[in-house]
């Protein structure tokens, strides 16, 4: 206590918040720690990042008493905990409609050490899942980067990561927390074989074991999830962030190729998505392409989510139209969009021929920790924007 | 003991007779939820499946509410729409949305989806907890069914879910009682509870007469923590617009489980019949 008395009153010499500086930060699941890292700084007030590996976003941080408070606003969540000289201990908190999800939360000053993971384990694998009556494919890619042991996860409809962690001769453990996804995977090399768990929020775990990958495909094609009418031109009319109504029929769209950009402010996927988006409307918008975002938020409520959505247009800098499009369940999305079917994954990308008619349904996005399958999809991408621009002029409307 | 009772739940060490630190911070969040959350249970003035149709508003809608000009809620192709005088909007779980001093949210896919309006929650105060038992937390193995059985069934919310058997834990109360363990998950994404709904011998005499609900906690070690602590009340107990689960089938404990959330009157009093879960 004396030590803790003596550092903070050392920092308040110095001019410095006792929050400041660099926090090995750890959320205790039920099945086994999830490790992140903070870095608090003052600039005019405090602020914060929440690191895994090599990547970081912002954060709010602020002083409460004696507890520091974390405002993680992509996703509504907060870390509330008490500090006590180098030491963290309180609870992240986001909430349901059955209450609180509560996880708890501790951190310590400094770093975490960088661990490598051995060539044994470093690799694509093909995963399974196996959970009571459902099993459900996977692909895990672990690599060493920076930051030491790296992972992904991948899906049929989007990735995960990156995962950061540590690894030993025969085993890892490596975690995604965005303030929204609390995921971990922990694993063991046996024989061929790896096996281990994925843990979920506090609780849920799944089974899972793993080959190393041939290459054959092992997920669902981001393309075969959703479809969509193709009869007739695809039909959308929303409100702007200014509240002007926007449709497909707008002289905006007529004859160009258009992206139709199906996201969430709450979605980390759709967060990596949008860079590459700017990247291709600013590389082919003088040869027609247009693009168009479809905010399907959580509240539905013009004046909870136009501040979210307008928040997300200055973060990326997104010089296409957002509209306010409804809220993120299947339904509301399947009822705004009645040409869509098996709508659900975040974000879905709509390519649109100058006719105005749907070519390509790509549902989910593989974000930069995706490595070769994030280039694979970035350049179906350009082919497919390429190809639907050098359409017969004849077809424009 | 361990030798003869290979598959019982055993009383974990009694040493830490303190509320765990997880404990504390589950129960400060959730009483704060209760006591301030828009979609506090506590706070919930109306629920209804929204079928083909509801109106509310005027004195004679389907759900009255005081000072609201009329709205209307119902299907929309595959979606749910609320209409008022200033136009219609596709709505979708989640929420709120807001009428005046009201916050609608709905839940459960459709068809199905229920619409549970809520107000504030002012003079209405959280049951509250017994204090913590140390001689309430079991850990042990949980015996898995060789075929897990999927069955719909109400979560602690009321809302209808696709659950799944896994198996039952054994605890030693009342000689060896079986419970049944079923899957119960979070709308959408990866996340799920193992749940236990459970009636005791303290079941209308401190606690909710129906029954209630408690997680059990996955350890590291393959094994499993039933900690009767942290056993809560299905939202029936705070306000009687939600349909009470009907208690599970077995899952009766013949002793008084004096531990995790109490009840203090109020919700849905009449205990609803056993359900025929198969």
């Amino acid at each position: 206590m004396m030590l803790a008395l003596a550092i903070q009153a050392a920092l308040g010499v110095a001019g410095l918040s006792p929050a400041e500086g660099s926090w090995r930060a750890v959320l205790d699941l039920a099945g086994g720690p999830l490790r992140f890292a903070l870095q608090i700084e003052r600039s005019s007030g405090l602020r914060g990042r929440l690191c895994n590996g090599a990547k970081c976003q912002p954060i709010g941080a602020r002083l409460e008493g004696g507890s520091l408070v974390l405002d993680i606003a992509d996703y509504a969540a907060t870390i509330t905990a008490e500090l006590r000289g180098d030491s963290l201990s309180g609870a992240y908190r986001n909430v349901g409609n059955r209450g609180p999800r509560t996880i708890p939360f501790r951190a310590s000053r400094g770093r975490w050490p960088i661990t490598r993971a051995p060539g044994s384990l470093v690799g694509r694998w093909d995963a399974t899942y196996s959970q009571d009556l459902e099993t459900s494919p996977r692909v895990f890619e672990l690599r060493n980067g920076p930051a030491g042991i790296e992972g992904t996860l991948i899906s049929s409809t989007s990735d995960f990561g990156p995962f950061s962690g540590t690894a030993s001769a025969d085993s890892f453990a490596i975690g995604y927390f965005d303030g929204s996804f609390v995921y971990l995977i922990t694993g063991r090399l046996q024989g061929d074989t790896l096996r281990g768990v994925f843990h979920a929020g506090l609780r849920t775990q799944t089974p899972w074991q793993a080959v190393r990958s041939t290459g054959a495909p092992h997920l669902k094609s981001p393309t075969e999830i959703t479809s969509a009418d193709t009869s007739a031109p695809f039909r959308f009319r929303f409100p702007d962030l200014q509240g002007r109504l926007v449709g497909n029929d707008d002289v905006r769209f007529k004859g160009k190729v258009v992206l139709v950009d199906i996201f969430g402010t709450w979605c980390p996927t759709c967060h990596e998505g949008t860079p590459e988006l700017i990247q291709l409307y600013n590389r082919y918008r003088g040869r027609g392409l247009e693009i168009v975002g479809l905010a399907f938020e959580v509240s539905g409520d013009t004046a909870v989510d136009g501040p979210l959505v307008r928040r997300y247009r200055n973060k990326f800098r997104i010089s296409f139209p957002l509209l306010l499009a409804g809220t993120s369940d299947v339904e509301a999305i399947e009822a705004a969009l009645p040409q869509l079917r098996g709508a659900g994954a975040f974000p879905t990308i709509l390519f649109l021929g100058r006719d105005g008619r749907v070519r390509r349904v790509h549902a989910g996005f593989h974000g930069l920790a995706a490595g070769a399958q994030h280039q694979r999809q970035v350049r179906e991408f350009e082919v497919e924007i390429e190809k639907l621009l050098n359409e017969d002029e004849k077809r424009k409307q | 003991m361990t030798r003869f009772l290979p598959f019982v739940l055993f009383a974990a060490s009694t040493l830490a007779a303190q509320m765990p630190p997880d404990v504390t911070m589950e129960r400060s969040g959730f009483v704060a939820w209760l006591k301030k959350g828009p979609n506090s249970p506590l706070s919930a003035v109306a629920q209804q499946k929204i079928g083909d149709g509801l109106r509310l508003g005027p004195a004679d809608a389907d759900i009255p509410l005081p000072g609201i000009d009329e709205y209307r809620v119902y299907p929309s192709g595959a979606g749910i729409v609320l209409e008022g005088s200033g136009g219609k909007r596709p709505i979708g779980r989640g929420g709120p949305y807001r009428i005046g001093k009201y916050a609608l949210f709905l839940a459960g896919p459709q068809p199905g989806t229920v619409l549970t309006v809520f107000t504030d929650t002012a003079g209405k105060e959280p049951p509250g907890y017994y204090d913590y038992d140390a001689s309430m937390v079991f850990t042990g193995p949980l015996i898995r069914l060789e075929t897990p059985k999927p069955m719909r069934v109400l979560a602690s919310d009321g809302i209808e879910v696709q659950a799944t058997e896994v198996g039952s834990v054994v605890v030693p109360l009342g000689g060896r009682t079986s419970l049944r363990v079923l899957r119960i998950p979070f709308a959408g994404g990866d996340e799920s509870d193992l749940e236990i709904y459970f009636r005791d011998e303290s079941n209308g005499d401190g606690t909710y007469p129906a029954g209630r609900f408690v997680s059990l906690d996955p350890l590291s070690n393959g094994r499993f923590r039933l900690n009767f602590n942290r056993a809560r009340n299905p939202f029936c107990a705070y306000s009687s617009v939600y349909p009470c689960p009907a208690p599970w089938r077995g899952n009766t404990l013949p002793v008084a489980i004096r531990a995790g959330e109490r009840y203090s009157g109020g919700g849905l009093q009449a205990v609803p019949t056993e359900q025929p879960a198969e």
